[in-house]
């Protein structure tokens, strides 16, 4: 009796996660599904979903790739200019939060967990009012403004919210970089001091430890904390909608929000998220086969 | 592989269910509408030939819509439902809560409940009218969206002995074109739109200017300027910019020369693309907007502490050549109060109440005691901002923004998305 109800247990434990994901992922990803391969209603111009597979057409998804590929491909430009900034933005926050990462994993000892508090304080606050905050901070007038001028001594005056391309790149580093500090802190963490010490032993400088011991394995922790802070970094619209508010900054986020208010382009928005899935799946699916493969060595 | 056809029957059956509510939502009713229209034989507009139309009203072409089988206004005095809660849906900050709490106090022995919802566009809130979850008695949208409320039968008649109120308001919204003979519509608001500017970060005076929409593409307000974020305004004044005077126009080479100019209105000024002009400007987050006329009396009450009021400025054509709406009130028939609503529709045209709503939302009744000279004497409106006022004769000078036919609304909409798109 005991051993049944046991066989039972540990699926009957995953029940609610499962459901989780149905409810939460499989249903509205097959609804968005649907929505692209639908139609649109002639007048209202509302999506009509084709709940049917049987029924998908592929209009919308041509309308999408003509535009992304085609004679008026005004899909493009929003596309590389988010590839730019993302790519921008993640190496730079790579090059803040290693330093970070390294001197709480290495030199912070007993206060490694206030440390890692507080650098992830900010973030208790919610990521629009943060943004809000540095609408104020870098307003014409601003802090930022009176800061750079030495209070107005000098003549500088940079409009910072008005369709700057490196505002909108450092508000995604503001945003996402602890996401890069954590993977990569639990990754230096976990290299022992003895391996160093090693290193020193054997004759490596210090920066051939650093080189040959410390990168090669904290690469798992790079790669995860690029990945963390690519992927909703892609998907962002609304720190170019605050802090910019220009289409000169638009990214694929805006083009998407954008396109599902825009009536009888639901079924574009669709495809557009579609395709983005499955460029961005890519890499993911890189990552996860890395870390299995780096577990199993381990 | 038996649950997997499970499934497909399962979903087959839905979307067989789910056909029928759109049947009966949608297309269904548009046929009736389409029966109707054939059976009425209505004076005016494009007759309904066989397949649902959508008749586009203009002044031109003054539509009377249908009433719809079934859907006939209710009998005059009728007393007001008991203990009902009312339920408006309209724009964030479009209505003053003082009105709410006047028609409940004059109406308490009934015991109603006013409840507002709003709305961010009035695309979300057609979508959430036709989905029915809410019964939404008073929808506060611009006259382009009649149409098709009208088509899908989601308004209700109105039955005119509870408006005596109708009374105080200019005589043209007694047969406007978009709705003749009042059958669904009273008018709510009045704006033009023109162009908003502080006097202190912008040194010219951009109403002497020529052709004073050439400011949006003047490179020395490149990053201190913004238009509005509506693609009809922002296509409509690129069109009269170019020299048209068609702001609703299908026309391919115009249009082609409105995506030209934006494009390089893009490049020229990097304009911000927003509604918030009526904050932005006074707080001195902008120089210069494109506006409507409300968004500049209202930035009165956003200027920061010191702030002289008299910086601001707003410019609509003298001679009222310029773009000019008003929104409307209608019922609606998902509604469970008809009575209410039209009481509540007849207390916001009274003219001490839509005096107190034009002070709280800026924009402007169109109620005929008040005249622009009063406005200014009552020191209501600042004198720099007088062309703010709408002028009755505008409305037959100045250009309306008119529901789209399908195919021509999707040329536009390709526009301001490629706009959008910083393409």
């Amino acid at each position: 009796m005991a051993k049944r109800s046991q066989r039972f247990l540990w699926p009957a434990l995953a029940i609610p996660s499962f459901a989780w994901l149905a409810l939460f992922l499989a249903i509205p990803f097959y609804v968005v599904l649907c929505i692209a391969f639908g139609q649109v209603d002639p007048i209202f111009r509302t999506s009509i979903p084709a709940w049917n597979p049987l029924d998908w057409r592929f209009d919308q998804f041509a309308i999408t790739l003509d535009r992304i590929f085609g004679a008026n491909n005004f899909y493009l430009p929003p596309i590389t200019r988010t590839i730019t900034y993302v790519v921008t933005a993640v190496i730079i926050s790579l090059i803040i939060a290693f330093p970070v990462a390294y001197f709480t994993a290495r030199y912070a000892g007993k206060r490694k967990g206030l440390v890692l508090v507080l650098l992830v304080a900010p973030f208790w606050i919610s990521y629009m009012m943060r943004m809000l905050a540095w609408v104020n901070l870098l307003q014409t007038d601003g802090i930022v403004n009176s800061v750079i001028s030495l209070g107005g001594l000098l003549p500088v005056e940079v409009n910072w919210l008005s369709g700057k391309p490196y505002t909108v790149v450092m508000g995604l580093i503001y945003g996402y970089v602890p996401y890069m500090i954590l993977p990569l802190f639990a990754a230096l963490d976990r290299i022992s001091p003895s391996l160093l010490e090693a290193a020193r032993d054997l004759g490596a400088s210090g920066f051939d430890v650093f080189r040959r011991v410390v990168i090669p394995m904290s690469i798992p922790g790079i790669a995860a904390g690029m990945l963390l802070v690519a992927l909703p970094m892609m998907g962002d619209y609304f720190t170019s909608d605050l802090l910019s508010g220009s289409p000169d900054t638009s990214m694929i986020g805006n083009l998407i929000n954008g396109t599902i208010q825009t009536p009888g382009q639901s079924g574009q928005a669709a495809a557009l998220l579609l395709l983005v899935l499955l460029v961005l799946a890519a890499p993911m699916f890189l990552y996860t086969r890395t870390v299995a493969r780096s577990e199993t060595r381990s | 592989m038996t649950d997997l056809t499970g499934d497909i029957a399962r979903l087959g059956m839905s979307r067989r269910r789910i056909l029928q509510a759109a049947l009966l939502a949608g297309p269904g009713a548009m046929a009736l509408a389409a029966c109707a229209r054939a059976d009425s034989s209505t004076p005016t507009g494009t007759a309904a030939s066989g397949a649902a139309t959508l008749q586009i009203a203009s002044p031109t072409n003054p539509v009377k819509w249908p009433i719809n089988p079934g859907n006939e206004a209710i009998a005059s005095g009728l007393s007001p439902e008991k203990d009902a809660v009312l339920r408006l849906y309209n724009y964030a900050d479009y209505l003053d809560p003082g009105i709410i709490k006047s028609f409940e106090e004059k109406y308490a022995d009934t015991g109603v409940k006013v409840e507002l919802s709003t709305f961010n566009d009035t695309l979300e809130a057609m979508a959430k009218i036709r989905g029915g979850s809410v019964p939404f008695d008073i929808y506060f949208p611009s006259y382009d969206q009649i149409g098709k409320l009208v088509l899908a039968n989601l308004v209700r008649p109105l039955q005119h002995s509870y408006i005596p109120n109708i009374a105080n308001v200019y005589p043209e919204f007694l047969n406007p074109f978009y709705d003749m003979e009042w059958q669904y519509t009273t008018p709510y608001t009045l704006y033009t739109t023109g162009i908003g500017w502080r006097t202190d970060r912008v040194t010219e005076d951009i109403a002497a200017r020529p052709n004073p929409y050439d400011v949006f593409w003047d490179p020395q307000y490149q990053e201190h300027l913004a238009v509005l974020d509506d693609y009809r305004e922002v296509i409509g004044m690129t069109l009269l910019r170019n020299g048209g005077t068609d702001v609703n126009t299908g026309d391919d080479a115009l249009l082609a020369a409105v995506r030209d100019a934006l494009l390089q209105m893009n490049e020229k000024t990097q304009p911000r693309v927003t509604i918030t002009g009526y904050t932005d400007l006074p707080e001195g987050r902008l120089d210069l907007s494109q506006a409507w006329s409300g968004d500049l009396i209202m930035a009165v009450s956003y200027l920061p502490e010191g702030v002289d009021p008299s910086i601001l400025r707003y410019w609509f054509p003298k001679d009222g050549a310029g773009v000019v709406n008003n929104d409307v009130m209608v019922s609606l028939k998902g509604g469970q109060n008809p009575v209410l609503s039209h009481l509540f529709i007849n207390h916001v045209m009274d003219a001490k109440e839509a005096m107190n709503n034009f002070a709280y939302t800026g924009y402007q009744p169109p109620q005929v005691s008040l005249t622009p000279e009063k406005l200014i004497s009552d020191g209501f409106i600042p004198p720099n901002l007088q062309e703010a006022i709408v002028l009755p004769g505008y409305f037959d000078s100045g250009y309306r923004l008119l529901e789209l036919p399908p195919d021509i609304e999707a040329k536009y909409l390709a526009i301001w998305q490629q706009f959008k798109a910083g393409a």
